[in-house]
């Protein structure tokens, strides 16, 4: 087929097999470059929302840094999306479920709650430990809904596409947790 | 009540310890490769066929959302760029009783290497047939095949798409040798065999 396009002319001059690695290598400099960048940006606010779901700062860092490899495999796939943000919620949710189911069981012995005699008071330190506590005793995905709905500020639209739930669910999930937050706090809870 | 709640949720994480987030990109780009390796250690041998993965594609790109809740690799840019295998061949790539093969080159290959290959290739006598498709050829392809999918379609060039003789072997024992006789020649990227039955396109990729 290429018959016409054969030229006589000399041997090939020099091989180039480096060009294609290395036109590879740079995309992947930038690809590394506009991540980090990303990581930077959203890192501090993914952690907290982990440390809410799972009540452990560590836990959390390492879910978070979980949640950011599995975003760096598909970086191609989703860096032009338009909705980043609540693309990186659901992979961490995900894995945060995944953790979740892996040592299910261990999390309904939440029951007595433990002190923090430690940490140092600033502003109401009961109430703020109380809330985190009182949190790991709700359902993974009521606590999601919480954290989502409350922490991030998400609207209820967004939370539901996040958790890959319906409108209706999400507002049934954050209704119930509010009251079992409620019972939960008691006199603490900041309702007004 | 809810300003309150948000209130109470940053108080919550007022005791952040913080974590060097610099670190944590590295950590993310060294994990996530390995993921990434593990999902497409077959893809780049051209194995990017069937139906599974168009609609994989097709709901990756136009729901992002719903790709990380399944396990299945999504499909990259770079997956959807490798020729479709023919349906009468092995869908994975084959070392042995090869009967088609692929020689993709490089993207910066010069008309004369290209030249040389064809003279060597047309006068290679363990070959029963041979074609060629150009880069534009295999963009033009590539477009029809992800017709459905834009965002795939926007995110490659032609440039990008590699070039490639597609060959018929006359025995299926000799594929190691022509391998051996181009695979070092100026302006081969990858030579790749397949298993074809009668019937199926020469160099078994459409």
């Amino acid at each position: 087929m290429t018959d016409s396009r054969v030229a006589t002319s000399a041997p090939p001059v020099q091989e180039i097999r480096s060009g294609w690695g290395a036109s590879r290598r740079r995309a992947k400099a930038a690809r590394d470059e506009e991540f980090t960048a990303f990581v930077m940006s959203a890192g501090t606010r993914l952690r907290r929302t982990a440390y809410l779901m799972c009540r452990d700062w560590h836990l959390a860092e390492d879910l978070t840094q979980q949640a950011f490899a599995k975003m760096y495999a598909a970086w191609n796939r989703i860096r032009t999306g338009a909705n980043l943000e609540a693309y990186s919620r659901r992979v961490l949710m995900n894995v945060v479920f995944d953790q979740q189911r892996r040592r299910s069981g261990s999390e309904l012995v939440l029951a007595d709650l433990p002190d923090h005699p430690d940490r140092a008071p600033a502003g109401t330190p009961e109430l703020r430990v109380a809330l985190v506590d009182a949190l790991a005793q709700l359902a993974v995905k009521d606590r999601a809904v919480l954290v989502l709905r409350h922490a991030e500020d998400h609207s209820v639209e967004t939370v539901a596409t996040i958790l890959g739930l319906s409108v209706p669910a999400v507002k049934m999930r954050n209704a119930r947790a509010l009251t079992r937050l409620r019972t939960l706090l008691g006199d603490d809870f900041p309702d007004r | 009540m809810e300003q309150h709640l948000r209130d109470q949720f940053d108080r919550a994480v007022g005791d952040d310890p913080g974590a060097p987030l610099d670190e944590m990109a590295t950590a993310a780009i060294a994990a996530g490769t390995r993921l990434r390796e593990r999902r497409h250690y077959w893809v780049p041998a051209g194995v990017a066929a069937g139906v599974l993965v168009v609609v994989g594609a097709v709901a990756g790109l136009t729901l992002p959302l719903d790709a990380s809740k399944s396990d299945e690799p999504p499909v990259t840019v770079a997956a959807a760029m490798v020729p479709m295998t023919a349906p009468a061949c092995l869908k994975r790539p084959v070392e042995t009783d090869v009967t088609d093969a692929v020689v993709f080159l490089t993207p910066e290959v010069t008309d004369v290497q290209r030249a040389a290959l064809d003279t060597a290739l047309s006068q290679d006598p363990g070959l029963a047939a041979r074609s060629y498709e150009s880069r534009e050829d295999a963009f033009r392809r590539f477009q029809i095949r992800w017709k459905d999918n834009p965002d795939l379609v926007k995110a490659v060039t032609p440039y990008e798409l590699p070039e490639s003789f597609r060959l018929r072997l006359r025995a299926a024992e000799q594929f190691t040798a022509l391998r051996d006789r181009y695979a070092s020649m100026g302006g081969v990227q990858e030579i790749i065999g397949r298993k074809c039955a009668a019937g199926a396109p020469i160099g078994g990729v459409l």
